[in-house]
């Protein structure tokens, strides 16, 4: 009976929204195309070293033995948990201190009163995003060099220069650095967007109350994008075993290995970046990569929607 | 409507996590031989062709740095086309993941007639039996192929008898790994040259605290410094060793006299005589601090010995000239006075001199399976280029030219550049599909000839190169996929591990030596590479 209803209910939505739907279709297609039909290709992860470019895909998974070799080959490297620890270690320190960032910047923005200064600083803060990561790590390592600004700085003040670059206990902190100051801005555009929607009414009652600046910020803006916080937080957490594979791939170098290998680098050398084309390893890996984050996002939710009452479904 | 939102919502987190995996599987998921069939077609090679009807041949080559125009458009290509009468469109490989590239164009069934590849993709390529088997197709299209490359470069390309592709040997086997010294400051300071670690070492220590600064520098991919480790018994990436009675192949982090290496660097590090930034360097970086280490009062970094490349000695130059230090006739002419060549030392004045002699196979070409029909054009046209007789001299125009214009050669039967025409030449090796290795070498040292510095310190590091030098026995396999598919990730840990070693000494070592033999694969590697060794 109640089936019956639902139903009904779709069949109502469906009539009642028809316009909408031929805006639906390119995604839905979209997800199809390139998310539905490639996630059968996780098969490679099960399989011994198919041989795709002799034979056609079929095939070559046909004349493949089946084999848990791979996921035994992931479990049994010493070298995997510090890479896990440090992705999630580089990840949680970049959602601590970067996620709140561009709240504060995006409200600061929307509070200027000149509109062209506040045009200005919207656009030099989104510049950086535009930047490649080889870029900026170039720009970066000298200017962290042993003979950069920031180490005559330091010899100034008395202290002994350091080749920041190639320290180990430094990295996490120049790859937190380097991220927020290429993507700050750029975070920042989503809640702007949320603050120019709120209703300007709510400011004037409380000007009229005698509220501050401050106050209203506290008590109308931030509660205002409270949601669209949330979902970007849960996104973000969605995120959290990918600690930026480019980033880090540039930055990296053998004495920083040991606090800076991360899952993605770590997988990009064991398939791709030797010669050997490992495919079936790096599927392994990226299926319980997807595994942990899909775990990590409904975690997430759970909690929010425990908690604030509001979640993304 | 909740369930429509879930449903979309549940799309969106599955793209996520599938975003992580198929960014990860390279694209392998479809795809699929599309194409194919068009041209080629069967796996037996014709081998009764009409050769006097010479289609036009599609070649893929390795990353030029250029652009594909001026790969086809380049003055050798024409000499090449007019020489043998093939016209050819050549194709090259990305700079980036062209071993990944060139799996995926096998994939699709690219048409070409010949691949000119590295030895590890030539061995990953023969590993997936994706290669045609030339063997009969040599007798017929390549008899002058099989006169001017030897048995020793065969064995490279031949598995269980069969020929799968055609070797291009080294120019020439040279000891190349030197470092230079400032020898300005060597006189400035009254040291004498160094032949032992210990004369080294207070080479060092001078020139350091004279320059303030760290004396000696290298690039990020300098694991083995030959010069160095050559006083500890370490020539090469692998060569035999004996330990404890056992002779076999090893490489170079297992070798016994690694421990001591590493801790000879890593004390120089601690006592402030190496770059702090050598894990950093590029090569251009640790040119620039050496060059920097010549003149007086600049600050930043500077040099007083770089662990080099042969083939820094011309942008060495270059740069003391236009930083003023030397002017252009100096540059031009030898600079006894400004460089000194150390290619080995010892631990003690009265060893035996070895030191690391560079060779094997830069490049192998090779036809991939489904164009076997006709690759009969395709080695007739490698033969034409191979070419070098009285009459028929195709190879010597492509790398010299033509005698009086592009080069000139003394009563002794050595070979020299005209400026500037000989310019032209710079490209020749790219072009070349197998080397005749009865004349190359001697051509060869025209190219060296081009710069009078560059002659002198390959002179000088090629004293006696016969009695000194030492091979890297796997210049030498045919392909061993033990080897091969490993290779890169030992060397690449292996230098890894040394830089973090250099500054943090030899106490790792022993897990450093279990993840390598263990999970790196250098086990495996060491046992494949004995086994053809024997």
């Amino acid at each position: 009976m109640s089936v019956k209803t639902k139903k009904m209910t779709l069949a109502q939505k469906v009539k009642k929204h028809k316009h909408l739907i031929p805006f639906v279709i390119p995604a839905i297609l979209f997800a199809l195309v390139f998310c539905y039909l490639p996630m059968a290709g996780i098969v490679i992860a099960f399989k011994d070293n198919p041989n795709f470019v002799r034979y056609d895909v079929f095939e070559a998974l046909s004349r493949a033995d089946w084999t848990m070799e791979n996921f035994e080959k992931i479990f049994s490297d010493p070298e995997i948990f510090s890479v896990v620890k440090n992705t999630l270690i580089i990840s949680i320190m970049k959602i601590v201190i970067l996620f709140p960032l561009p709240v504060v910047l995006a409200v600061m923005i929307t509070e200027l009163r000149s509109k062209r200064f506040s045009k200005l600083v919207q656009g030099v803060v989104f510049l950086p995003h535009f930047f490649s990561w080889v870029v900026i790590v170039g720009i970066f390592n000298s200017i962290f060099g042993l003979y950069g600004p920031v180490n005559n700085f330091v010899e100034i003040l008395g202290g002994e220069a350091t080749h920041f670059m190639g320290e180990p206990g430094w990295f996490r902190w120049l790859v937190v650095i380097l991220s927020g100051w290429k993507e700050i801005g750029y975070s920042s555009i989503v809640y702007i967007a949320a603050i120019m929607s709120i209703d300007p009414s709510l400011y004037e009652a409380a000007k009229i109350d005698g509220a501050s600046k401050l106050k209203q910020i506290w008590s109308i803006t931030i509660p205002s994008i409270l949601p669209t916080i949330i979902v970007m937080l849960i996104i973000r957490i969605g995120y959290l075993m990918d600690a930026g594979f480019e980033q880090v791939y540039a930055m990296l170098n053998p004495n920083t290995q040991a606090t800076g290998e991360i899952i993605g680098t770590y997988v990009y050398k064991l398939g791709l970046g030797y010669a050997k084309n490992d495919y079936g390893l790096s599927t392994a890996v990226g299926l319980l990569n997807g595994l942990i984050s899909m775990a990590l996002i409904l975690g997430a939710n759970y909690i929010s929607k425990k908690k604030t009452g509001s979640g993304v479904w | 409507m909740k369930k429509i939102l879930s449903l979309i919502l549940c799309v969106a987190m599955l793209l996520s996590s599938m975003l992580a995996i198929t960014s990860c599987k390279g694209g392998g998921g479809n795809g699929g031989g599309n194409g194919g069939g068009n041209g080629g077609g069967g796996d037996e090679i014709n081998l009764n062709l009409d050769l006097s009807k010479k289609p036009t041949l599609k070649v893929l080559m390795p990353n030029s740095g250029k652009s594909i125009e001026s790969v086809n458009d380049n003055v050798n290509a024409a000499l090449i086309e007019q020489l043998t009468g093939y016209k050819v469109e050549y194709t090259q490989l990305p700079a980036v993941d062209a071993g990944k590239t060139l799996n995926t164009e096998l994939m699709d069934k690219k048409q070409y007639d010949a691949m000119k590849l590295t030895k590890d993709q030539f061995s990953d390529l023969v590993n997936q039996d994706l290669l045609v088997d030339l063997t009969d197709a040599l007798d017929v299209y390549g008899k002058d192929i099989l006169a001017n490359i030897s048995d020793e470069s065969w064995d490279v390309v031949t598995i269980d008898g069969r020929i799968y592709g055609i070797p291009e040997r080294a120019s020439s086997d040279n000891i190349e790994n030197p470092i230079v010294l400032n020898n300005d400051l060597m006189l400035k300071l009254g040291l004498d040259e160094p032949e032992t670690l210990e004369d080294f070492t207070n080479v060092l220590k001078e020139m350091s605290a004279y320059l303030g600064k760290p004396a000696l520098t290298f690039d990020k991919y300098t694991p083995l410094v030959y010069a160095i480790s050559a006083a500890f018994g370490i020539y090469s990436y692998w060569q035999e060793y004996t330990v404890n009675g056992k002779t076999e192949v090893l490489f170079y982090m297992n070798a016994p006299g690694y421990k001591d290496y590493i801790d000879y660097m890593n004390n120089l590090y601690n006592l402030g005589y190496i770059d702090v930034e050598v894990v950093t360097n590029t090569a251009a970086d640790a040119t620039t601090r050496f060059v920097k280490g010549f003149q007086s009062g600049s600050d930043g970094a500077k040099a007083g010995a770089f662990a080099c490349s042969l083939w820094s000695v011309p942008s060495i130059v270059t740069s003391l000239q236009s930083n003023g230090i030397i002017n252009a006739n100096q540059a031009a002419g030898e600079l006894d006075d400004y460089l000194y060549y150390v290619r080995s030392l010892k631990k003690n004045a009265s060893d035996a001199e070895k030191v690391y002699r560079s060779s094997g196979y830069t490049y192998i070409t090779a036809i991939p399976y489904y164009m076997a029909e006709n690759a009969g054009y395709a080695i007739d046209w490698m033969n034409s280029k191979i070419k070098d007789t009285e009459t028929e001299d195709n190879f010597r125009q492509m790398v010299l030219g033509t005698e009086g214009t592009h080069y000139s050669k003394d009563a002794n039967g050595n070979y020299f550049p005209i400026d500037p025409a000989f310019a032209e030449k710079d490209d020749a090796s790219y072009y070349m599909t197998g080397s005749n290795e009865n004349k190359y070498t001697e051509y060869w040292k025209a190219r060296v000839r081009k710069q009078a510095e560059l002659f002198r310190a390959w002179s000088e590091l090629m004293e006696d190169a016969d009695t000194v030098g030492v091979y890297n026995i796997v210049d030498f396999t045919p392909p061993i996929e033990d080897y091969n598919s490993n290779r890169s990730a030992i060397e690449e840990y292996a230098q890894n591990q040394f830089y973090i070693m250099l500054k943090n000494g030899s106490g790792e070592l022993n897990n450093y030596l279990t993840q390598l033999n263990g999970s790196k694969g250098c086990k495996e590697a060491t046992d494949a590479i004995n086994e053809w060794y024997k």
